[in-house]
């Protein structure tokens, strides 16, 4: 099996061999949900960061008692699964208040209406700032410094400076290595698709980083001898809220449309920006979460206009697709954000609304193929 | 040339010819936009949580883009409909709350005076934070939030949110070219002193049994959002209270009969003003609502720094604000306080299609409330927009409710 092939397999399933030999170790996995969660503060108490997904749920009747029909399909089937015992390979969860969805699927878990493998479970909500600025900065640290201390103290761990400087160095490996595949998808005929890529990011969630790492150097080393994709109608940036299914990009790019670039959770935003490693590492971590390429849940949307108008150039998109969850209200005001400025830089953008699980896949793949015959070569 | 605003400034022509105090600061809010509208002098969007003291102390003209939707709604319930519709049209989802879907149509159709600054906090909900940006996208206007930690039990918490208020001022001084002079921000301070103590009467009053007015009290909540510091704010929440004074005096009750105290803990059906007063024909009254429901202490006004700090303070009890900030437990304890102190029989929620947060506290709420043997009715409505439940089906859930499971 090549190392492209090992690692797009864990996006397929909930829990993968990597997190089983972990937990036949003794190693604690510690879930989480959203990418301003410091996962290098896990990584340092010797912990394994898991990055919640749905993957295989097919129901939301038991997550539907909490959840209600307002709340997006993401949080209705993870809550559906943690109700039906499908987490219990976790030993604790971290979330913040990314969106009103996801806190409130949170207090599911914190009114204990999830039966939990252990008691009292480890549940820890960060306050994180939603501007950008040196006070928020400052708190932030603060909220380091509380995440830190809750999770030495209840997994009676101990988190140091050392450890916590070589966890931001692992994940800054990790993040330069991730560019370094993005790097590759600047070319004309770029030798991975955007499906496999999404797979490459929903593993470094979901394995020990120092694993996924030396196994991306050999995807990486794999993707100079591979050939390019060159047979596509249009370049386009993925953009959107949390997307966890490699079959949704996959579709796209059947259709003639390859994904060269994104502007998603799981990607860009999740690994573009370093930590520093040389200042004081629960520092370092503040300012690079708060200062980071941010998502809609925080109030500077000019720099994410910018940021995407400048992956459009760099990666030489033909076109835009913002795909978003019912629901999801972020994502339905940033996309239609989204959709005006690229109209303001001659650039062609669509808005696509899904369900976390694929359905309405005929009514989709009309949508792309008219959009894909409208900007296509 | 026609002049813009049309239906406010009717309203504005009705409303200052009425005496009643209310009225004349709903008059003074209405009759300063339009001045300022037609002196081409700045206005500042305070979002449905802001209260006006610091805006008052620096003479900003105030204008809630929400309450402005609330009251073109007691005209016209079908008032917001067109901006909400070209929101959507424009690409704005439909699930987006209704009123951030008229808040943008407004805009865009030009049907509310512009904001030159425009002040929000990062609460209640993602509905307003994304919908603020993005009418600072289509304005330009200087946006400030104001960031609010999640859990607030920490002094350090407290005191990042009360930088947030000295940044708002710098913000504010910077934007209106005016200086905070503490002297006058003293003298409203003390002003709103003295209101939010009449709202507070006002509230405790509505717990007596039997009611003596239908509530909720509303006259503090708009004080909040209008003009709160200036006198005509507290003279309109002190007749308020007067009046429910005057009527226990004449012991004069809601109505004949109290059948059922019910604790509508959410937003009215603006659009509906009718349905309170149907409510109540059939002997059921609304003690307290969340537009009531308040409790702030009075601010220190010792020097600039206990102003600043009092004022942070009580910029988390506003209505909703104070039970959206946070986690699930601040609006269930808040509803279940309700329930006990205001002598609820039963929680009507009205279920409004773009209400997120609040909806997601609600199966949490059920399985409490079913331990209390507390009756639950949530139903679907709209509070900004009349097409998805009409006033008819809603009196036909509400009755069905009241009378097979609540009235003994």
């Amino acid at each position: 099996m090549t190392a492209l092939e090992e690692l797009t397999k864990p996006a397929a399933s909930l829990k993968n061999p990597y997190i089983d030999r972990w937990k036949e170790k003794g190693g604690k996995v510690v879930g989480y949900f959203c990418s301003y969660v410091p996962v290098e503060v896990i990584h340092a108490a010797g912990m394994l960061p898991y990055r919640m997904r749905a993957t295989g749920s097919t129901s939301t009747e038991l997550g539907d008692l909490y959840a209600s029909h307002i709340t997006c399909t993401f949080c209705r089937h993870s809550l559906d699964q943690a109700m039906r015992g499908e987490y219990k390979f976790l030993d604790g969860l971290v979330a913040l208040f990314s969106c009103d969805h996801i806190r409130r699927m949170f207090d599911a878990w914190r009114f204990g209406k999830i039966d939990l493998p252990y008691s009292p479970y480890y549940l820890h909500f960060l306050s994180v700032p939603f501007k950008v600025d040196g006070l928020a900065v400052e708190w932030m640290a603060g909220e380091v410094n509380r995440f830190k201390q809750s999770l030495e103290s209840h997994f009676k761990a101990k988190i140091t400076d050392e450890a916590l400087s070589q966890s931001i160095k692992t994940y800054n490996e990790q993040r330069r290595l991730l560019k370094s595949l993005y790097e590759l998808r600047k070319k004309e005929a770029p030798p991975i698709t955007g499906a496999e890529t999404l797979a490459i990011l929903i593993a470094s969630t979901a394995m020990p980083a120092e694993e996924f790492n030396q196994l991306l150097k050999q995807v990486l080393d794999e993707l100079e001898g591979r050939d390019g994709f060159s047979d596509y109608k249009a370049r386009l940036l993925l953009a959107g809220g949390e997307l966890d299914n490699p079959a949704y990009v996959r579709l796209i790019e059947e259709l003639g449309g390859l994904v060269v670039s994104d502007f998603l959770c799981y990607g860009t935003r999740d690994f573009w920006d370093l930590a520093d490693e040389d200042s004081e590492p629960v520092a370092s971590l503040a300012k690079r979460y708060i200062e980071r390429v941010s998502c809609p849940r925080m109030v500077n949307y000019p720099l994410r206009d910018q940021f995407v108008k400048d992956l459009v150039k760099d990666f030489k998109a033909d076109g835009i697709i913002v795909q978003r969850l019912t629901y999801c209200d972020n994502w339905g005001c940033e996309g239609a954000r989204t959709r005006w400025e690229a109209r303001k830089n001659g650039t062609p953008c669509m808005v696509l609304e899904r369900e976390y699980m694929m359905s309405t896949v005929g009514q989709m793949r009309t949508r792309v193929q008219a959009f894909l015959e409208t900007i296509g070569r | 040339m026609t002049q813009k605003y049309q239906l406010h400034r009717g309203l504005y022509d009705v409303v200052k010819t009425l005496p009643e105090p209310f009225m004349k600061m709903m008059a003074d809010w209405l009759g300063g936009i339009f001045t300022a509208v037609d002196e081409g002098k700045p206005i500042l969007h305070n979002q449905f949580t802001i209260f006006s003291e610091l805006m008052v102390a620096l003479d900003i003209q105030l204008l809630s883009p929400e309450l402005w939707q609330v009251v073109s709604l007691q005209l016209d319930p079908n008032a917001c409909c067109e901006s909400i519709d070209a929101a959507q049209d424009a690409g704005i989802h439909p699930e987006l709350c209704s009123a951030n879907k008229a808040i943008i149509g407004d805009t865009m159709l030009d049907k509310i005076p512009p904001p030159s600054m425009v002040v929000l906090p990062t609460f209640p909900c993602d509905n307003s934070k994304i919908s603020y940006q993005t009418v600072a996208y289509l304005t330009g206007a200087p946006t400030y939030f104001l960031d609010c930690p999640y859990w607030m039990d920490e002094k350090e918490a407290m005191d990042y949110w009360v930088n947030q208020f000295r940044g708002l001022i710098s913000f504010l001084e910077e934007h209106s070219g005016k200086k905070m002079d503490y002297d006058r921000l003293r003298e409203v301070v003390e002003e709103s002193n003295r209101c939010i103590d009449y709202w507070l009467e006002g509230v405790e009053l509505l717990k007596l049994q039997p009611l003596p007015l239908n509530g909720p009290f509303v006259s503090g909540y708009m004080a909040g959002l209008t003009s709160l510091g200036l006198p005509a704010a507290t003279a309109a929440v002190k007749a308020s209270r007067d009046d429910l004074i005057a009527r226990l005096d004449k012991q004069e009750t809601a109505v004949a009969e109290e059948k059922a105290r019910v604790i509508w803990f959410y937003y009215p059906v603006f659009w509906d003003g009718g349905l309170t007063p149907w409510m109540a024909e059939m002997g059921a009254v609304i003690p307290v609502g969340l537009v009531g429901y308040y409790n702030a202490e009075p601010i220190d006004n010792t020097s600039p720094e206990t102003i600043i700090r009092g004022l942070a303070q009580r910029g988390l009890q506003s209505p909703m604000g104070r039970q959206g900030r946070g986690a699930s437990e601040l609006w269930i304890d808040d509803c279940l306080n309700a329930v006990e102190q205001w002598k609820g029989d039963c929680v009507i929620l009205a279920g409004h299609p773009g209400c997120k947060w609040l909806r997601g506290c609600y199966g949490l709420f059920r399985d409490i409330a079913r331990e209390r043997g507390i009756p639950v009715m949530v139903y679907d409505v709209d509070l900004f927009d009349p097409r998805l439940t009409s006033a008819e089906e809603s009196r036909a859930r509400i009755e069905q409710f009241l009378t097979t499971v609540v009235f003994k």
